[in-house]
């Protein structure tokens, strides 16, 4: 897809010449789950040739200003999520000034949770300045929003909160990459979790609840695959309208079905509406995973007790070790006020999608957005989530993500799976008891 | 083939949630049929009534049920408010007028709502101990059932309200014949302002059950107008018997419209049903020609 030539005046700002060797940075060792070292690998230069009047230190290397855009839902219905997005990318850009040898500068706005907003604020942000790269905002919704702009711009675009793989493969995208477990990577996660279970104890039993979504129907394929291929029952799949707020239908009906593992992909806020109605139903399955629904701080603000036991798959969980794990628990604890020793999930979620840009730019050695491109197509990506590179179509390449799966327990989100030996991780804890014993 | 229990059990979740639906279109179809007005607005005021539940109960921790009678004082100021400061000046002046008015109104509590509270979804417990219990063929969800019986204790107060007051019997009078009624020497204009006070406040009190059981954030006004306006339509304008059956009808038909069909499906159920008694019975199931009960 050729660029948009509606902003000419970003060619006047092209990285200086030398863009052909790049040292990589202040990449950090180890790798996902502990040990190991690795330093980033090599970087091939990307995109050279670039003349003009960008900065340039004496030796030739292009030291041209990098200016990121991005959105994230300060206000609407992912309200709750916005904060914590912000926070990573913060701490994010911080390390970026300290380890890449320009400036980073990143323009963030509100997108009030909606698609249209988000459009307009890019379109805002991109107008006004000289942008380089496109961060995303939350949820396949907002993401894919993103996605289609940064499209149309022909600037490169990095989005979290986000599984549905669906447009990756039918969008033909070129600049969208998604440094983020998608719906396969959900699904073969679920299944790690069950069989964390002892085999005489380990649920059989299979129910979906199915929004009525593109993603809604990818993960809910992949999870009847997966499980199904691996001897499990889909006892139940039903689906449900987004945005709805009766689930006792879905209740009794997985109540009837005797369903023992539930999972779904609700919003948030239908999340919590679905166990606040389970517990007046009187009724709770033996293991619980929304993904996306149980995500958000608001989740334990809004359920307390009658929010743990839940699973949910956010990219990155606390008790995740390796990859700059340490530093980014070191500095989220001194830079932001907290009681808990408990990151919000999301923080490390967007602090990973800054660890990619950063690579990908070092790699490049240019902020040119081709250059970037071509680093994010054929570069190897350490961050806090795993190590991983990624497919042309911007999915992380298969089967080198390993989606964390956290679970609720004492007002945090702890690291159910895969199983780490970090303290903030947990053992999984099933069975969820019924209502009354609880 | 769904079994007998699913069944039953999601017919019970229909009538217990219908009852809040028959009280919360109630207000709309006393206005609908005394004052001749849609009330276009009457989803957000029940959203404002949810909120002021919400927000009693978040503050204090005091159930949403002593919000709910708050809820309804205020509600009825802002009816008899509305009728003075705005509507009595389109009231009569067929149906366009007063359908602008109360549109702008909707928009104006939607954005209001949004700005002074923000966008995100919020919820109240019941805060009152009680657990559900089983009846044989079905359970009976502890919230669900609570606000059932509210929400039908309403109902018959507003039915024997018109039935039994003098003021009832006034506002009844004026909704068939409004010039008899004057000739009778009623204050119409001050029925009126009591009608719109008391449809404004039905509203609140539905909206602070429903914020019981369901999120509520500033644009569920537009669902619950739709769901009211049809349970009046079902049940015919003004009667209050027909808005109690057109409520549970609607209840139960979402429900098994989910059940059957899958939740996507939920509301067009009910709709087609809707559109149904249009076509076949237009003045609804208890409806009449002169409107009134």
């Amino acid at each position: 897809m050729a660029r948009d030539d509606t902003f000419p005046r970003r060619t006047y700002l092209k990285g200086a010449g030398a863009s052909g060797t790049v040292a990589l940075t202040g990449l950090a060792g180890c790798t996902l789950g502990g040990g190991g070292d690795g330093d980033g690998g090599d970087g091939d230069g990307g995109g050279g040739g670039d003349t003009g009047t960008g900065g340039s230190t004496d030796s030739g290397e292009d030291t041209t200003p990098l200016t990121i855009a991005g959105t994230v839902p300060e206000t609407g219905s992912f309200s709750s999520l916005g904060q914590d997005l912000k926070r990573g990318y913060e701490l994010g850009v911080e390390r970026m000034n300290e380890t890449l040898d320009r400036e980073v500068e990143l323009i963030l706005r509100d997108d009030e949770s909606d698609a249209q907003t988000l459009r307009e604020q890019l379109q805002a942000i991109v107008s006004n300045n000289d942008v380089n790269m496109i961060w995303g905002s939350f949820s396949s919704l907002l993401v894919t929003a993103g996605s289609a702009f940064a499209e149309n711009q022909g600037l490169p675009f990095l989005g979290i909160a986000f599984a549905y793989e669906g447009p990756h493969r039918n969008s033909n995208y070129e600049w969208t990459f998604a440094p983020f477990p998608k719906s396969r990577d959900v699904a073969r996660s679920t299944l790690g979790t069950i069989e964390l279970v002892p085999e005489e104890d380990r649920p059989t039993n299979i129910g979906i609840w199915e929004p009525n979504s593109g993603w809604g129907k990818e993960q809910a394929d992949y999870w009847e695959e997966t499980l199904g291929d691996a001897g499990y029952e889909i006892v139940m799949r039903e689906t449900f309208e987004i945005g709805a707020s009766d689930f006792s239908t879905l209740i009794s009906q997985a109540q009837s079905a005797n369903v023992e593992v539930l999972l779904s992909n609700p919003t948030p806020g239908g999340g919590i509406t679905a166990v606040n109605q389970m517990k007046s139903n009187n009724w709770a399955p033996k293991m619980l995973k929304f993904v996306r629904g149980a995500d958000p701080s608001a989740w334990w603000s809004a359920l307390g007790q009658d929010g743990a036991y839940a699973l949910m798959c956010p990219g990155w969980v606390p008790g995740l070790t390796g990859n700059g794990n340490q530093q980014l628990r070191e500095t989220y604890m001194s830079t932001y006020e907290t009681e808990s020793q408990y990151m919000p999930a999301n923080v490390g979620g967007s602090y990973n999608l800054t660890q990619v840009a950063e690579q990908a730019v070092a790699a490049a050695g240019s902020v040119e957005p081709e250059a970037i491109r071509e680093a994010l197509r054929n570069e190897e990506f350490q961050t806090v989530i795993g190590t991983f590179g990624f497919e042309d179509n911007g999915l992380p390449t298969e089967g080198q993500l390993t989606a964390p799966t956290g679970q609720w327990w004492e007002g945090a989100q702890r690291l159910a799976y895969p199983n780490t030996d970090s303290e903030r991780a947990l053992d999984f804890k099933y069975p969820i008891p019924p209502w009354s014993e609880r | 083939m769904v079994a007998s229990d699913l069944l039953t059990q999601s017919v019970v979740n229909g009538l217990l949630l219908g009852g809040i639906y028959a009280l919360a279109a109630l207000g709309l179809s006393l206005v609908f049929g005394i004052m001749d007005i849609v009330n276009l607005a009457h989803g957000h005021m029940l959203m404002v009534g949810a909120y002021v539940a919400i927000l009693v109960f978040t503050a204090t921790g005091i159930t949403p049920l002593v919000g709910m009678l708050l809820a309804m004082a205020l509600m009825f100021g802002l009816g008899v408010l509305l009728q003075k400061v705005l509507l009595k000046h389109v009231v009569d002046e067929g149906l366009e007028q007063p359908i602008i008015v109360l549109f702008g109104l909707a928009l104006v509590l939607q954005n209001l709502g949004r700005v002074i509270l923000g966008g995100d979804a919020r919820t109240a417990d019941i805060g009152i101990p009680g657990n559900g219990f089983d009846i044989g063929i079905a359970f009976m969800s502890f919230p669900r059932t609570v606000t059932f019986v509210v929400a039908v204790l309403l109902i018959v107060a507003t039915w024997a309200f018109l039935q039994y007051t003098k003021t009832g019997q006034a506002i009844r009078a004026t909704a068939q014949n409004r010039t008899a009624a004057k000739y009778m020497g009623i204050d119409t204009d001050q029925i009126y302002v009591i009608t719109l006070g008391i449809g404004t406040a039905l509203a609140g009190a539905a909206g602070a059950l429903l914020s019981m059981l369901f999120p509520i954030d500033p644009y569920v006004g537009w669902s619950y107008l739709l769901k009211t306006f049809a349970v009046v339509v079902l049940g015919g304008v003004g009667s209050v018997v027909g808005t109690l059956v057109g409520g549970l009808v609607l209840g139960v038909s979402e429900n098994l419209g989910a059940l059957y069909l899958g939740g996507g499906y939920r509301n067009v159920v009910s709709l087609l049903i809707f559109l149904g008694v249009l076509l076949v019975k237009p003045e609804g199931l208890f409806g009449s020609s002169g409107g009134g009960e």
